[in-house]
């Protein structure tokens, strides 16, 4: 093909499908071939009022992103620097919820493109809505221990009765030995737990309660050092990850549970 | 949206039962958001399926609502849509069959819009069962299995 007939391919493509349809006294909604994810194309109306020519979306926009999120959520963190940058980049102002595009020195062209790409990044922001399914980590967790240990020498969500009635230092499995001290076995699946944990081994300590404390990260890179250290210094074993250490734990599980 | 369903899928959960609550038009009632006004209902289907109506409708441009179902997975975050209501403000693009189109439409969900790597609702067709907001609400709740609240008044004869 020509050089000529891919530019003139190009032209009629895009103009054919952009279209200006009057729809009522000084309103024109603008069609363009421009999509949302699911179909839709962007709402874009051509509108003037005291200070001229200007493009709305008139509210279609975030509405439309709301299907997926909160509205809430544009407000904070990399939604908002996205919807921030793309706003002032293409020089369209919000205007409670509406974004709008003023039309300067008759430049509709260049104002619709501005408009567009615009419209276009901040719709972005519902790649960043990522799938996030429900862990199963603690169930994981307890189906583990109960392929490896009797129930009789388990106990779930153990506290000690004589010093702590109500359960204030709790443990998420105490795992008991017949003639040794016994295993208080953690699960971990984020900072607030690996700290608890660090205060209920602190806590055993201080009641003179003979332990073994071992802790089941869910994912042990993804704690706060800090938090992970202090954990280190008062735990005797450390599993990094439930996932690849399945077999690992419940070999260290059935050793631990015979009778030496 | 993770959560693939097939067509049987999508229908058994149209089809499920879904018993509206008393006064759920008090609880369905709109509040204004920024250029926008939206409410939610959380409703769980007789099989213990929990699905959401999404209502949304433009500040400035009447013709410009969604009246939706979704249905949310046990094991996910993510709402999936099964039907949605939508007004007359924009044109809509089947991708796959090359149709476009400027009127009230209603999307649908279908498996092979998703194993094609698009939206579950991304299919839509025009209708002319409804012309506004309201409307769109009676044919959602229509075509997808709600049942209206007993008036306890009625009961008494």
């Amino acid at each position: 093909m020509e050089l000529d007939s891919i530019v003139k391919d190009f032209k009629a493509k895009v103009c054919e499908q952009l279209r200006v349809v009057p729809e009522g006294n000084e309103r024109f909604r603008v069609f363009t071939p421009f999509l949302f994810e699911d179909g839709d194309h962007l709402a874009i109306v051509l509108k003037k009022d005291a200070g001229g020519w200007f493009l709305s979306d008139e509210g279609h926009t975030y509405m439309h992103l709301t299907y997926d999120l909160d509205e809430k959520d544009f407000g904070k963190g990399t939604r908002q620097e996205i919807i921030t940058n793309a706003l002032s980049t293409f020089l369209v102002a919000d205007r409670s919820g509406e974004l709008v595009s003023i039309v300067s020195n008759g430049q509709f062209g260049d104002s619709l493109y501005s408009f567009i790409q615009a419209v276009l990044r901040i719709s972005d922001v519902t790649f960043l809505s990522r799938e996030r399914v429900k862990s199963t980590f603690m169930e994981d967790f307890r189906n583990l221990i109960e392929a490896h240990v009797p129930e009789e020498s388990r106990a779930f969500d153990w506290h000690d009765p004589k010093h702590d009635p109500e359960g204030l230092y709790s443990v998420d499995c105490k795992v008991v030995r017949r003639g040794r001290s016994p295993l208080l076995v953690y699960a971990l699946p984020a900072d607030e737990r690996v700290s608890a944990a660090t205060i209920s081994l602190l806590q055993f300590e201080r009641w003179g309660l003979e332990h073994l404390g071992v802790g089941v990260f869910e994912n042990q890179e993804e704690v706060n050092r800090k938090v992970l250290a202090r954990f280190s210094d008062v735990s005797d074993k450390l599993f990094s990850n439930l996932a690849t250490n399945r077999d690992r734990l419940g070999r260290y599980l059935t050793e631990n549970l015979v009778i030496q | 949206m993770s959560t693939l369903l097939t067509d049987a899928d999508i229908a058994k959960l149209i089809g499920e039962r879904k018993q509206l609550p008393a006064s759920y038009t008090a609880k369905l009632g709109l509040k204004d958001k920024r250029g926008h006004k939206e409410r939610e209902l959380d409703i769980t289907g007789e099989n213990g399926s929990v699905f959401r109506l999404i209502l949304r409708q433009s500040s400035s441009n009447i013709l410009d609502f969604s009246a939706i179902l979704a249905y949310l997975p046990e094991d996910s975050n993510q709402t999936f849509r099964l039907r949605r209501c939508n007004g007359k403000s924009h044109e809509h693009t089947n991708k796959l069959e090359h149709q476009t189109f400027y009127d009230f439409h209603i999307h649908y969900a279908t498996e092979r819009y998703q194993t094609s790597g698009l939206r579950e609702d991304a299919y839509a067709i025009p209708t002319d069962k409804y012309a506004d907001f309201h409307g769109a609400l009676r044919c959602l709740l229509d075509e997808c299995s709600f049942d209206e609240p007993v008036d306890p008044n009625l009961l008494l004869f």
